[in-house]
């Protein structure tokens, strides 16, 4: 395989490229990215690039070496899989030996049409656009209280401005479970910010522009709102063999492949698990860091390269909280906590499922990766022994 | 090549030392080390990955 393309700039793609070349590909590598930036990290961008903390290009990534074919600002139109060529919005055609599809996700909009004063935030002109639409000190609602629309939230907080989120759920229950929801909503009250349920789902008002968010018993009104109600990952330039066209992930095997010579990774694939088990998709950073050496292993040696490691490692940043967690997500059982309280903001805490733990996380408490891996999976006493 | 941490921005998340063991470590504050700041050629692959792996940007390497 002597020219292997990668379809995608960002953390799945970068990661891909590096693992070939680590895998020993000596070939060429074309890594096509569609935004004009140099790749880099998303978890700034609703936390420090966004209160305006960070400069936005503090989140470069080491850029990809001299040995790999780096063309920014190359969207990609459509594969001619027969043809073994990718059409750019440029009007070539880029061929293959071996491809990998890292596009990715972009964020899902409520008003169909883009609405003025509706932001998303998914890449880094996204947070850049909306820090400058924060510092005018606008009254914002956020819709979506997961990780995102929290961190959003928390981070609209620091900057003093008076903010509303609304959500289907509880926050962070379908992330969290709810012992930890009830924590986190609870802190974020404390901190000023207004929460309400909305079991029937909300919408945007306003013609032009965005006035506020209306639920089936209130309206809340609103300079600007954030939607951050999830992703729809980008297949459609993949044509037929995109599973669900505009819709759902593409469905890889445990080895990120689904179509000869193609693999996939990151936020735009669904792993099967082993053994012909359930699709799983996991759009994580340590999902796509492990996807793209999974899937850059399988391209070049097929059933040799290992099946993916699931992605276990999530975490988040909001309110003063600083929460690392090892496990699936939602976590499985019942909350103990490990040491520490919750009421002091300082804890370690476990979930317990039939005896044996599913998960683990810290809350403003160091514990190495490797430790806190250890209290998600091995049994309680000597977990303990070795890392308090 | 050369690897460096930004200690103030590092937050610990060990990224780096699942990737590439030999190279990094996390320190007993949580904070991660370069154990090898002069990366011979044979390894500069998983250094550069495990550079990449880092989700606050803190690791720079240099040729």
């Amino acid at each position: 395989m002597r020219r292997i393309v990668i379809v995608g700039g960002s953390l799945a793609g970068l990661s891909a490229a590096s693992a070939l070349r680590a895998e020993g590909h000596d070939g060429s590598i074309v890594l096509l990215g569609d935004e004009r930036h140099a790749p880099y990290a998303r978890p700034p961008l609703s936390k420090g690039v966004l209160t305006g903390k960070e400069e936005p290009t503090s989140a470069q990534l080491p850029p990809p070496g001299d040995d790999i074919d780096l063309r920014l600002g190359t969207s990609v139109v459509t594969l001619d899989f027969s043809r073994e060529a990718i059409l750019t919005r440029g009007g070539a055609w880029v061929p293959y030996d071996g491809l990998i599809v890292a596009t990715g996700a972009r964020a899902r909009s409520l008003g169909q049409g883009g609405l003025q004063g509706e932001y998303l935030l998914r890449d880094l002109d996204d947070s850049i656009a909306l820090q400058q639409a924060l510092a005018r000190g606008p009254k914002v609602v956020v819709v979506g209280a997961g990780f995102l629309g929290m961190e959003v939230a928390s981070s609209c907080r620091m900057l003093g401005l008076e903010v509303d989120v609304v959500d289907i759920d509880p926050p962070l229950l379908r992330l969290l479970g709810p012992d930890l929801s009830e924590f986190f909503a609870d802190v974020a009250r404390e901190d000023g910010v207004r929460i309400h349920a909305v079991p029937d789902g909300a919408s945007l008002l306003g013609d032009d522009k965005v006035t506020g968010v209306a639920a089936a018993e209130f309206r809340i009104d609103a300079d600007i709102v954030v939607t951050a109600v999830g992703d729809v990952p980008n297949t459609e330039w993949l044509g037929r063999l995109g599973s669900h066209p505009g819709f759902g992930p593409l469905l890889v095997d445990s080895r990120g492949r689904f179509a000869p010579g193609i693999v996939a990774a990151g936020d735009v694939a669904a792993f099967r698990e082993e053994n012909g088990g359930e699709f799983r998709r996991t759009p994580h950073w340590s999902s796509a860091v492990q996807q793209a050496r999974t899937a850059a292993a399988a391209l070049l040696r097929g059933d040799q390269a290992d099946p993916v490691r699931p992605g276990d490692y999530f975490w988040t940043e909001q309110f003063g909280l600083d929460l690392r967690m090892c496990g699936q997500l939602p976590p499985r059982g019942e909350m103990q906590i490990v040491d520490g309280s919750l009421q002091k903001r300082e804890a370690i805490v476990r979930w317990i499922q039939d005896g044996s733990p599913t998960a683990a996380a810290t809350i403003n408490r160091k514990l190495s990766l490797p430790a806190l891996r250890r209290f998600s999976s091995v049994p309680i006493d000597s977990a303990e022994r070795q890392a308090v | 090549m050369k690897v460096e941490i930004d200690r103030d921005r590092c937050e610990g998340h060990g990224m780096c030392e699942e990737a590439a063991p030999d190279i990094f470590r996390l320190d007993h504050e949580g904070v991660a080390q370069v154990l090898i700041p002069d990366v011979p050629t044979e390894m500069e692959a998983k250094a550069a990955a495990a550079a990449r792996a880092c989700p606050v940007a803190a690791i720079r390497t240099t040729a």
